[in-house]
């Protein structure tokens, strides 16, 4: 009934056809742009596609171009949209390997059988590389920074704490920040690994609660939460450390602190397991490059305000100058299969009680 | 001769068309909404109680993903939503009626610059606006700096008040646009009427009022629909004052690690059915009335001479309202533009053009600019084709149940944010078994354009189907009856009745699609960054002066556009096109 009433239309028809029309001379315009799978049987190999969100991913898939020949694509995204997409291709995954910061993801990855296990590139990691690899080997750290730790404004605030107990007291009512980490990828891990530190989840949000009493301020994002810090809204922040080294150099005031019990926050590789053998044995390659000196040595020039400030996991590795030494440090490492499946709960409550 | 009647001239005239282009084009006009809009939302919203039909969970019938949506922060989030987008709704179409009745019935200076700034502002990113308004009012904001007592004003701000007030600049466009074309195209001989049968002003506007009844429901309508699905204004301001709102909570469930679709497509339902609701509002006002007063009989209007006093009061509106909307984020996202990295205060010292220079030295990173240019001249320009359509569908009087399902179909498209658009675009677009049969559509920058069109089509009809429903088509049976072909009678007069809305509509389109951020990050091929893509990422690598830059150039670049095409359509169109619906 409906195609008869229409096809008494004929202006209507005329209107469709050319839409049409259009429509087709579009898929011939754009007919250069195929997915990978067909462009594999035309020139003979499948390009590798990287899903990342690391702020040296560019300079890093030119070196490797330009060393190996093999074909790359990138994806370069926040981590949470190149997680979604990666959900939503679940029934036939596009990606060949991703690259982000966290252990937590890889973890969830994993358990839900996407990942390619029991891989390591044939490298020398360090005692902090080697404590940071799964037993089953399905994703590979490739770095590491912290995930919040202080940074203040000396002109501000004479006697900064040393701890995160110490944040509660009065004489810091309404001075800090931190970002929500329902939007900021590094910031889950933080709070996560803050309960961890604290002794559970009931204790973290005890501590948070009476933070936010504390005058606690949340932003959406690092460069939220520094904003705040450059415009006075604020005199500290609690933000993952390559950002605050990266901040470090646009105020003299700024300084750097280690809180007691800071996490870890590793860059990780994790490589698609449904993906063909070709481009499994290429994001091989790539993570082998990524841990070479080359590789280490484009991390380190790739983002010099921002996600090159990291520590190194390989043997004779040096981060890159004006990275404080990790070794004075009291940090901790957390159970990314223990606290990765509690991240959307984590979030949720945080944001009915903490932001809101 | 015997005299045929009205009935018989018509079927005379259209018995020898030829029915080629009916027989196919409908079906395919319905294939087309098939696989562009309806494959993509079905198959999204029934991830809500089939979580196994995507992969994205073990249950193939539940109702879990409903009652976490319809608890906690969730439904705060939604409950909050409704309030906001009605009160937006109600207020962006009472500002927008005066707004358009000043440049449509009065004869205030300026109409082209107070008309070419609506476009301005409705162009401008929502977060923008906000951003502008964050960066005045904050505790040490430019105001603070300036010494200016800012507490209270920001108190107020920071809270629902301030979503409010910068949801309602972002709706006021829309509604002035929907009123505006049908303002300026009602003939004089109404308000004639009613003044000659001893009527006042008040008798005249009671008289015009209810016949811009489907351009004002059009106008509640879009702003509600836009309001609702508008995630700028929502991760800015509203998830620091207290206020989420459902996109903040929608956004939450995807973006946060395990992605949760089924529960995000559960948020889109309730969406969809506040949507549902809008437009049963929308359907009981205007049923069974016609609103056909457009036609070729239809005199231009006289336009009101303003008192001296007059003029400096609606120039005086005027500078409020684009002061308030544009020249406060302007000034806030040029100076960070402008200034040195991570310089806090704006004084000569910490201004730079580096930005602007580092730009115009590497014009690679003007890559995304060219390739979103072209995806959305692509995509508007179809959408605009099939807007025409749609809104033709829409506007029938008896066109019945197809009519309203298209209806619904459309605005829930409106009403779905585009990240979920976008993921239902996965889902179908990606399914293994279109793979197995040669149709690899996902990771190409077709399909990628495809759900641009798909995105831009709702909101072009909507835009369109106000105007379109005050043509009378006796207009167009009449050149029939004298011998056009089909295209032919609707190019010599709907068209030209419609084509200042259609210029419009097009130039909505484009500026949309050009900044169009969640569909990108979701279908974008690897290594072809759209322009929304590579601000966003300048701005995640804390690059925000770069970021910043890299908008300004694209806000200006297409303000250039919109220019060129308004200034093309001055010279290219005919002249009776111009004059249609232009009071004197």
């Amino acid at each position: 009934m409906l195609i008869r009433a229409l096809s008494k239309r004929p202006l209507l028809a005329s209107a469709t056809a050319v839409a049409v029309a259009v429509a087709t001379l579009t898929s011939v315009a754009f007919a250069t742009s195929q997915p990978r799978a067909a462009r594999a049987v035309q020139v003979g190999q499948v390009p590798l596609i990287v899903y990342s969100a690391q702020g040296y991913d560019m300079s890093e898939v030119a070196a490797f171009q330009k060393a190996t020949g093999i074909k790359t694509e990138l994806l370069c995204d926040s981590t949470g949209p190149l997680l979604a997409r990666i959900a939503a291709e679940r029934n036939n995954p596009q990606w060949g390997l991703i690259w982000v910061d966290g252990n937590q993801p890889f973890a969830e990855l994993d358990d839900e059988g996407l990942l390619v296990r029991h891989y390591l590139p044939s490298v020398k990691f360090n005692a902090l590389g080697k404590s940071l690899i799964p037993s089953d080997e399905s994703y590979i750290p490739t770095g590491t920074t912290i995930a919040a730790t202080l940074i203040y404004n000396s002109a501000k605030i004479k006697t900064p704490p040393k701890t995160f107990q110490q944040l509660l007291e009065p004489k810091y009512k309404g001075l800090l920040g931190m970002n929500n980490p329902s939007i900021s990828g590094p910031t889950y891990p933080y709070v996560s690994g803050l309960m961890n530190y604290l002794g559970g989840v009931s204790k973290g949000k005890t501590f948070l609660t009476e933070l936010k009493a504390n005058g606690l301020h949340v932003y959406d994002v690092n460069g939220d939460t520094l904003n705040a810090l450059q415009t006075g809204q604020i005199d500290m922040a609690t933000i993952q450390s390559s950002a605050i080294i990266g901040a470090l150099a646009s105020n003299p005031d700024y300084r750097l602190a280690f809180l007691k019990g800071v996490t870890l926050l590793p860059s990780d590789i994790g490589i698609d397991r449904y993906a063909s053998k070709t481009e499994i044995a290429e994001a091989e390659r790539f993570t082998a490059y990524v841990l070479s000196k080359a590789g280490q040595h484009q991390m380190k020039i790739g983002d010099p305000t921002g996600d090159s400030n990291f520590w190194p996991v390989v043997k004779g590795g040096s981060p890159k100058t004006g990275v404080p030494a990790l070794s004075s440090t009291h940090y901790q490492e957390i159970n990314p299969y223990t606290w990765g499946p509690k991240e959307s709960a984590i979030n949720d409550w945080f944001t009915a009680n903490i932001v809101n | 001769m015997a005299k045929l009647t009205w009935a018989e001239a018509r079927s005379a005239a259209t018995a020898g068309r030829p029915l080629r282009l009916g027989a196919l084009g409908g079906p395919a006009l319905w294939v087309l909404f098939f696989l562009i809009l309806l494959a993509p939302i079905a198959f999204f919203l029934l991830v809500a109680i089939m979580p196994a039909a995507a992969d994205q969970g073990t249950a193939w019938f539940t109702l879990a993903p409903f009652i976490a949506a319809l608890s906690g922060p969730t439904l705060q989030g939604l409950l909050d939503s409704l309030v906001l987008s009605v009160g937006t709704a109600i207020l962006s179409l009472a500002v927008a009626l005066v707004l358009a009745w000043l440049v449509q019935r009065t004869n205030l200076r300026g109409r082209g610059v107070w008309n070419l700034l609506v476009w301005v502002v409705l162009l401008t990113p929502s977060f923008l606006v906000a951003l502008g308004w964050e960066r005045l009012l904050q505790p040490e904001g430019v105001l603070a700096d300036l010494g200016w007592p800012v507490s209270g004003l920001s108190h107020a701000f920071f809270s629902p008040l301030g979503v409010i007030f910068v949801d309602t600049t972002k709706g006021v466009p829309f509604a002035f646009l929907a009123i505006s074309a049908a303002l300026g195209a009602l003939g004089r001989e109404y308000e004639d009427a009613a003044r000659i049968h001893g009527g006042g002003r008040a008798a005249a506007l009671r008289m015009v009022l209810p016949i811009l009844a489907p351009a004002m429901w059009s106008a509640l309508a879009i702003v509600f629909a836009e309001t609702i699905s508008d995630f700028g204004v929502a991760s800015t301001i509203a998830s620091t004052s207290n206020f989420p709102v459902a996109t903040m909570t929608l956004f939450n469930a995807v973006d946060n690690f395990p992605v949760n679709f089924p529960v995000a497509a559960a948020v889109g339902w309730l969406l969809v059915a506040s949507i549902g609701l809008a437009l049963f509002a929308q359907s009981r006002a205007l049923r069974g009335r016609s609103y056909q007063v457009l036609s070729g009989r239809s005199r231009t209007s006289a336009r009101i001479q303003l008192s001296r006093r007059g003029q400096s009061a609606g120039i005086g509106i005027m500078v409020l309202f684009f002061g308030l909307t544009l020249g406060v984020p302007a000034i806030a996202v040029a100076s960070a533009s402008l200034l040195k990295p991570a310089a806090s205060a704006i004084t000569l010292n910490t201004l730079t053009l580096s930005n602007y220079l580092a730009l115009a030295r590497h014009p690679s990173t003007l890559g995304p600019l060219g390739l979103s240019t072209a995806l959305a001249l692509i995509a508007t320009t179809v959408a605009v084709v099939l807007g025409l359509v749609v809104a033709r569908i829409l506007t029938q009087r008896r066109s019945g149940t197809p009519a309203r399902i298209l209806d619904l179909l459309l605005l829930a498209t409106v009403g779905l944010p585009g990240i979920l658009l976008g993921a239902g675009y996965i889902f179908v677009y990606n399914l293994p078994a279109l793979a197995t049969v040669g149709l690899r559509l996902y990771g190409t920058l077709f399909l990628l354009d495809v759900a641009y069109l798909a995105n831009s089509l709702p909101i072009t009809a909507r835009l369109l189907s106000g105007p379109m429903a005050q043509i009378q088509f006796g207009l167009h049976d009449a050149a029939r009856v004298h011998g056009r072909n089909a295209l032919g009678a609707w190019r010599t007069t709907v068209v030209p009745l419609l084509s200042r809305t259609l210029l419009w509509a097009w130039l909505f389109g484009f500026t949309g699609i050009l900044f169009e951020l969640p569909i990108s990050q979701l279908l974008y091929p690897p290594g072809q960054e759209p322009l929304s893509v590579a601000i966003t990422a300048a701005f995640a690598n804390f690059s925000y002066a770069p970021g910043t830059t890299l908008m300004v150039t694209s806000v200006a670049y297409a303000l250039t556009v919109v220019g060129l095409v308004l200034v093309g359509f001055r010279v290219l169109a005919p002249r009776g096109w111009q004059r249609v619906g232009v009071a004197r």
